[in-house]
């Protein structure tokens, strides 16, 4: 269970500060799939980021089951964001050196305790390559795939380590909208059979539509988006 | 497990940026090679200067010299040591052990060499006698340097009679009695003759170098390799002398053989096994000059404690005798610390060039660095990866630095053996490589590569990864 209580979190340029969350309070059961929508600026993957514990410059609580983020270490921190979350960007951040096997395995790289040795990683990346219906590109470098191709390697990146929670930002900011359908179908599967809690980030209505809850950030605050109040959906 | 992933990830780092890192590589290159190249210069000069020239393990020993100058004669005491003194010697600590040295004190003449020269050389000979147990590593067993005609070694053979040389095989001779006088004039009787062995004869490298260095060149002999030479016989006259004034009313009639070549010999002259020297002094002068010597050189074998071993010979009312060595010693210690100090400038301005290199690529790393974070990688696995490649760049560029180095030593002592005139010392390599200095300039290369990777990789580590992943 995610839970933000009076959560601040400000920018500055030069001598112009910019509160974008003023002490914003949200409660995510586990399994929920949620959208986050608001205007450019509001916020939105400043949450994201703040929930999966990359960025730690915040006022406020996020617990985690029971953990307060802000308590962690930095160690402690990586080791949560290896293991208990996975990133989805819109734009993909795959490295363009490795090979798509290689990128989906990176979480091994840095992963803590109990160590997976090299054959192991490669079954379970080869394994969550094959999930999202890309076994024959184990090889392949990211420059030799289309957008959607890549969005899905690096959705495989993020599942790697069986996280409970995906964090997506905007997936398909940089997809057509026939292949930001199929991944957002992706995550869906990934929710209702995997338990796998999902939050995107998105300005699309249709991807907001078909989540179960919408969070509207905006003006510093969080709403819930009631899909019976088409009011608060106008704002966004 | 973790650790060779990170190596994969440093190894995948170091190849794609393969460009810029070896325009970076280049002043470590150049700065160890430097490092390298100088420093084993300094090491190679210093072990012939020292090693050769000025014996640094060694301090020779001498009566104080009470020399009062009386117009051009400088009018001294009695320049001797006695068994009693080489006794206290012995017992100074640090001094391993001692080479009591025995002049000897009358002229002789030394005539030979034509079977090398193809004429005989007659000389005035200055000579020498030690413990033939101090050389024993510096001397081959084929040709011994011991006392053959010591009666109380156990080793002793009594001399058989004969007629000719041919009578005693192809290592003796025949001819007079061990240290037999006989009048110059021929006006005594001829003794029986016996089987001799030659006195084994040593010298110092000091005197083939001389030659080859200057006297053939005044002479127009050949040039001697030492190897070579060993073996050559000659005959010594003990009390004669090419001047008639110093020559005695007696001779000695010896033959002598050149046995091998040692740093423990008289700089200039022959050094035999001592019993020689004490039974010739003995036979023109007094019995009592069998325990008079006119050196010992000690053996010091750590050079921290030569000042101490100096200050108790001075004690004792001797001296040290000046070789020049200490001097030598701080002329290639400024040296060595001199580029030492020139390469460690330009390895330092290498170091931040390298820093302004990777600055540069975790700038153009950074959505990377970003998405490492995301994955899990801690701000310490950040830099990890960043200094593992600048250790790696460091070892390669210094591994670069000391080919470099050996190449140039390599070429430098090749256009010393060809373009360089013969001089004296000339050594076939001015450079010595000893795994140390492999080891230093190695380690010397990464510690200034991560050095100068030490800013960029903790910036890397500092950064927000949301900020670089999000562009704010």
């Amino acid at each position: 269970m995610i839970r933000i209580r009076g959560m601040h979190k400000s920018y500055s340029t030069g001598k112009v500060v910019t509160e974008v969350l003023r002490g914003v309070d949200l409660d995510i059961e586990d399994g929920e799939f949620i959208s986050v929508i608001g205007p450019s600026g509001s916020g939105k993957s400043t949450l994201l980021h703040a929930v999966g514990g990359l960025d730690s410059d915040y006022k406020g609580s996020i617990e985690v089951d029971g953990k307060d983020l802000a308590t962690l270490s930095d160690a402690e921190l990586s080791g949560y964001r290896n293991e208990t979350v996975g990133f989805v960007f819109q734009s993909f951040y795959l490295l363009p050196h490795l090979t798509c096997l290689e990128n989906i395995a990176l979480p091994a790289v840095f992963k803590r305790g109990a160590q997976m040795d090299t054959q192991a990683a490669n079954a379970r990346a080869k394994a969550v390559l094959e999930q999202v219906d890309l076994a024959e590109k184990a090889d392949a470098l990211p420059t030799m795939l289309s957008g959607g191709q890549r969005q899905r390697i690096a959705i495989a990146r993020a599942l790697f380590n069986e996280p409970k929670v995906m964090l997506c930002d905007e997936p398909t900011g940089n997809l057509d909208s026939k292949t930001g359908a199929a991944v957002i179908e992706l995550f869906r599967t990934l929710n209702e059979r995997d338990g796998i809690t999902v939050i995107i980030v998105t300005h699309d209505p249709r991807i907001a539509d078909s989540t179960p809850r919408k969070i509207l950030v905006a003006d510093g605050s969080l709403t819930e988006v009631d899909d019976a109040d088409p009011d608060a959906e106008a704002d966004a | 497990m973790r650790a060779g992933r990170m190596f994969r990830v440093v190894a995948a780092n170091l190849e794609r940026s393969r460009n810029h890192f070896m325009l970076a590589s280049v002043g470590i290159v150049v700065g160890i090679a430097t490092f390298a190249f100088f420093i084993s210069l300094g090491l190679g000069v210093r072990s012939v200067v020292l090693g050769k020239i000025f014996p640094l393990d060694q301090l020779e020993v001498v009566p104080k010299s009470l020399d009062l100058a009386v117009g051009p004669l400088a009018l001294g005491g009695a320049e001797v040591i006695d068994q009693s003194k080489v006794e206290e010697l012995q017992a100074i600590d640090g001094v391993e052990i001692v080479y009591p040295k025995m002049r000897l004190t009358v002229p002789s003449l030394g005539i030979g060499g034509k079977e090398v020269l193809g004429a005989d050389l007659r000389s005035e000979m200055i000579a020498d006698g030690i413990e033939p147990d101090l050389v024993t590593e510096d001397i081959d067993g084929e040709r011994p340097f011991r006392d053959f005609d010591d009666p109380e070694s156990p080793d002793y053979v009594a001399p058989e009679p004969c007629e000719t040389d041919a009578d005693c095989g192809e290592d003796r001779y025949c001819g007079n009695p061990p240290a037999h006088k006989r009048a110059r004039r021929n006006d005594d009787a001829e003794p029986a003759q016996v089987c001799r062995h030659y006195i084994p004869i040593i010298a110092s490298e000091h005197v083939v170098e001389l030659y080859n260095g200057a006297l053939r060149r005044a002479h127009g002999f050949p040039k001697l390799n030492p190897d070579f030479v060993l073996g050559i016989k000659f005959d010594l006259k003990v009390g004669a002398s090419m001047v008639s004034a110093s020559a005695k009313d007696s001779i000695i009639r010896e033959k002598g053989m050149l046995v091998g070549f040692s740093r423990k010999a008289i700089t200039l002259g022959i050094t035999m096994p001592i019993g020689y020297t004490k039974r010739f002094n003995v036979a023109f002068g007094k019995p009592e000059d069998a325990q008079r010597y006119h050196s010992v050189i000690l053996v010091v074998p750590e050079k921290d404690d030569v000042a101490a071993v100096a200050k108790a010979v001075e004690d004792l009312n001797l001296e040290v005798a000046d070789t020049g060595a200490e001097q030598a010693a701080l002329l290639i210690a400024i040296f060595i610390a001199v580029f030492s100090l020139v390469s460690a400038v330009i390895v330092g301005i290498a170091a931040v060039n390298i820093m302004h290199v990777f600055f540069m690529l975790v700038y153009e790393r950074q959505h990377e660095i970003g998405i490492m974070r995301a994955v899990g990688a801690s701000r310490g696995d950040i830099t990890t990866i960043i200094l593992g490649e600048a250790a790696a760049l460091g070892l390669v560029a210094g591994l670069a630095g000391i080919l470099l180095a050996f190449g140039a030593a390599a070429g430098f002592d090749a256009i010393s053996a060809n373009y360089i005139p013969d001089f004296p010392y000339k050594p076939q390599s001015y450079f010595t490589f000893p795994p140390w200095l492999i080891a230093s300039s190695l380690g010397f290369s990464v510690a200034f590569c991560v050095l100068g990777a030490f800013l960029p990789a903790r910036r890397a580590a500092r950064m927000q990864p949301a900020a670089v992943l999000s562009g704010h």
